[in-house]
């Protein structure tokens, strides 16, 4: 008994520090949700401008998601596996986005889309670059791609190369190799990733403010909307959006979760 | 596996779809507007979509001090309602907008009034008031925001500058700070436009300045030079500028009378504005209080603002 007890203040103090980190956040919310009260609550969910931000913000993260998995996954396994030159000035490149303010991804997005070519398209098609729908999927794609494609390269360098190997002797091309051997084995891996790059990419919103400019029902993406709103001094939108980015977030971070399972990407 | 290759094909459908989505035959008209002009400028928008169906006004709206940067560099957008003067001169400098006429081109007005906390715990009645040791004073940065230097300019002429300056807890960057910090009660006094005071009627007192120190806040409307459809521009800058368009400003707190009379420096020297300052003052009396009486006589035109914020206790819409 004795001997099993001695130290057990350790693990207490860790477990009392996570229930307390989790009290916080726990308070954050409810002292929200009490500020906005049980009847607005039932008035600004029942509104649909609430859920058609929801789904611009789902569908625009999505998209940008698929498009940064299309790249990030190939683009990944070359970084884990493949020797190439300059590839660890490749790898710091990709970090870049990760670790600059997505402010500055918005303003460099200005920049080049104001220049040749593209402000002879603009002007010779009539379209207005960057001010709509696709503006807000540019965005989200530029600051998620980078973060896609460290995220796979992790996933893949968990994963054996022995595998691999025993594949190309057995006589299986590169390609087959991996869609056959090296994409299953990383299934959890990519599928957690993904749902944190689409995380990110829902959650964006200053390149946004930068580079696109609010269109209300067109992008203006929950993030976006939030911040619109507490300039127009609406806290009850302001509460009751925050409160669904909320449950979005611990949805996503769920799904990861389970789907994910044993994987320690994140 | 699976997975991916539909997504991939997903892509390429979505992708494909959006694309031939783009090139629409609409005109789009880009408007540059400042977001406080937000509640407004939608409801306007509303009613324009409607009577010129082949028109479609999009806005960016961005703090005012962002305008000049975008604007310079990527030579994009028709219209531009900044929230100050100001900022529309800065535009007519680098010779982005060519016909501005300061007489007729000005829709509406911002007028200063001061906002309290709920039940006005310092007591602030005046101008004067805010110098008062003990008073947590909001201010705008003059840098980033123009109600900064409508502060300072307004205090330098009451001569308490420094004292109020000594008072300062918050130095905003743009002004729904200084609105939100007062309904949080986190500052005890304030000036801000009329218009940012009317967000908050539930949650702050509004106390009208005296004409020598209420301030009076152009804000104009011009198409700019690289306009794309010149003509429909110029249909929506009309229609701001009519009186159907200016009855909408009327209805979120502007005030609209084609002329004020104004000091050089910009501040009120009659009663001009005192009739919408009394509407103010009660619509934030009906919001609090349910024996309030909302018609047409107490409240003016502010009636459908005090009606979307009785409906619930944190303002939505």
């Amino acid at each position: 008994m004795g001997q099993k007890r001695r130290g057990g203040w350790w693990p207490a103090l860790c477990i009392g520090l996570t229930g307390t980190i989790l009290l916080i956040y726990v308070l954050l919310a409810a002292s929200n949700w009490i500020y906005l009260g049980w009847h607005d609550t039932l008035y600004f969910f029942s509104k649909s401008r609430m859920w058609e931000r929801l789904w611009l913000t789902v569908w625009t993260a999505t998209v940008s998601t698929c498009l940064s998995l299309v790249i990030g996954i190939p683009a990944g396994y070359a970084l884990s596996r493949f020797k190439f030159p300059c590839r660890y000035l490749f790898a710091s490149i990709i970090d870049l986005p990760i670790v600059v303010s997505p402010a500055v991804v918005g303003a460099f997005l200005f920049g080049i889309t104001t220049r040749f070519p593209f402000d002879w398209v603009s002007e010779h098609y009539d379209i207005y670059i960057g001010r709509n729908v696709y503006g807000v999927l540019l965005v989200q794609f530029t600051v998620t791609v980078a973060f896609c494609t460290r995220l796979m390269k992790a996933s893949f360098d968990m994963i054996p190369t022995r595998f691999e190997a025993v594949s190309n002797t057995l006589g299986a091309s590169p390609f087959r190799t991996f869609f056959k051997v090296v994409l299953p084995m990383a299934k959890n891996g990519i599928i957690a990733s993904m749902i944190v790059v689409w995380a990110r990419a829902a959650a964006e919103w200053e390149g946004l403010m930068l580079f696109v400019g609010a269109t209300e029902g067109k992008t203006d993406i929950m993030p976006f909307a939030i911040y619109l709103d507490w300039n127009g001094g609406m806290m009850g939108w302001v509460t009751s959006m925050s409160i669904v980015c909320m449950l979005m977030a611990v949805s996503a971070i769920s799904a990861m979760k389970i789907i994910g399972g044993k994987s320690n990407v994140w | 596996m699976h997975l991916i290759r539909n997504a991939a094909v997903f892509i390429v459908i979505a992708s494909f779809v959006l694309l031939t989505q783009a090139f629409g035959s609409e005109k789009e008209l880009l408007f540059h507007a400042g977001l406080g002009q937000r509640s407004a400028l939608n409801e306007i928008k509303a009613v324009f979509e409607k009577k010129y169906p082949e028109i479609k006004v999009n806005f960016s709206y961005k703090g005012s001090g962002y305008f000049i940067a975008d604007i310079t560099r990527s030579k994009q957008g028709d219209l531009f309602m900044p929230g100050e003067e100001f900022y529309l001169m800065q535009a007519v400098e680098r010779g982005f907008l060519s016909d501005y006429d300061p007489q007729k081109d000005v829709p509406a007005y911002f007028v200063t009034v001061i906002i309290t906390p709920k039940g006005n715990p310092k007591n602030i009645t005046k101008i004067e008031d805010f110098a008062k040791p003990g008073v947590r004073v909001g201010l705008g940065n003059p840098r980033s925001c123009a109600i900064g230097i409508w502060h300072q300019k307004t205090f330098q002429k009451a001569g308490i500058w420094d004292k109020v300056k000594e008072n300062a807890a918050l130095s905003a960057k743009c002004i729904p700070e200084l609105g939100n910090a007062t309904q949080h009660k986190a500052i005890d006094a304030t000036i801000v436009w009329s218009t940012t005071a009317v967000l908050y009627l539930r949650d702050v007192e509004i106390i009208p300045i005296e004409h020598k120190y209420r301030g009076i806040i152009r804000l104009p409307v011009g198409v700019l030079k690289f306009a794309r459809h010149k003509k429909a521009a110029r249909q929506l800058m009309d229609y701001i500028l009519s009186d159907e368009g200016r009855a909408i400003f009327r209805k979120h707190a502007y005030a609209v009378n084609p002329v004020i009379p104004v000091d050089e420096q910009g501040f009120c020297l009659d009663g001009t504005t005192d009739q919408d300052m009394t509407y103010l003052v009660n619509a934030a009396k009906a919001v609090k209080h349910d024996t309030f009486p909302v018609t047409e006589k107490t409240v003016g035109d502010l009636m459908e603002e005090v009606l979307r914020q009785k409906k619930t206790i944190r303002a939505g819409d």
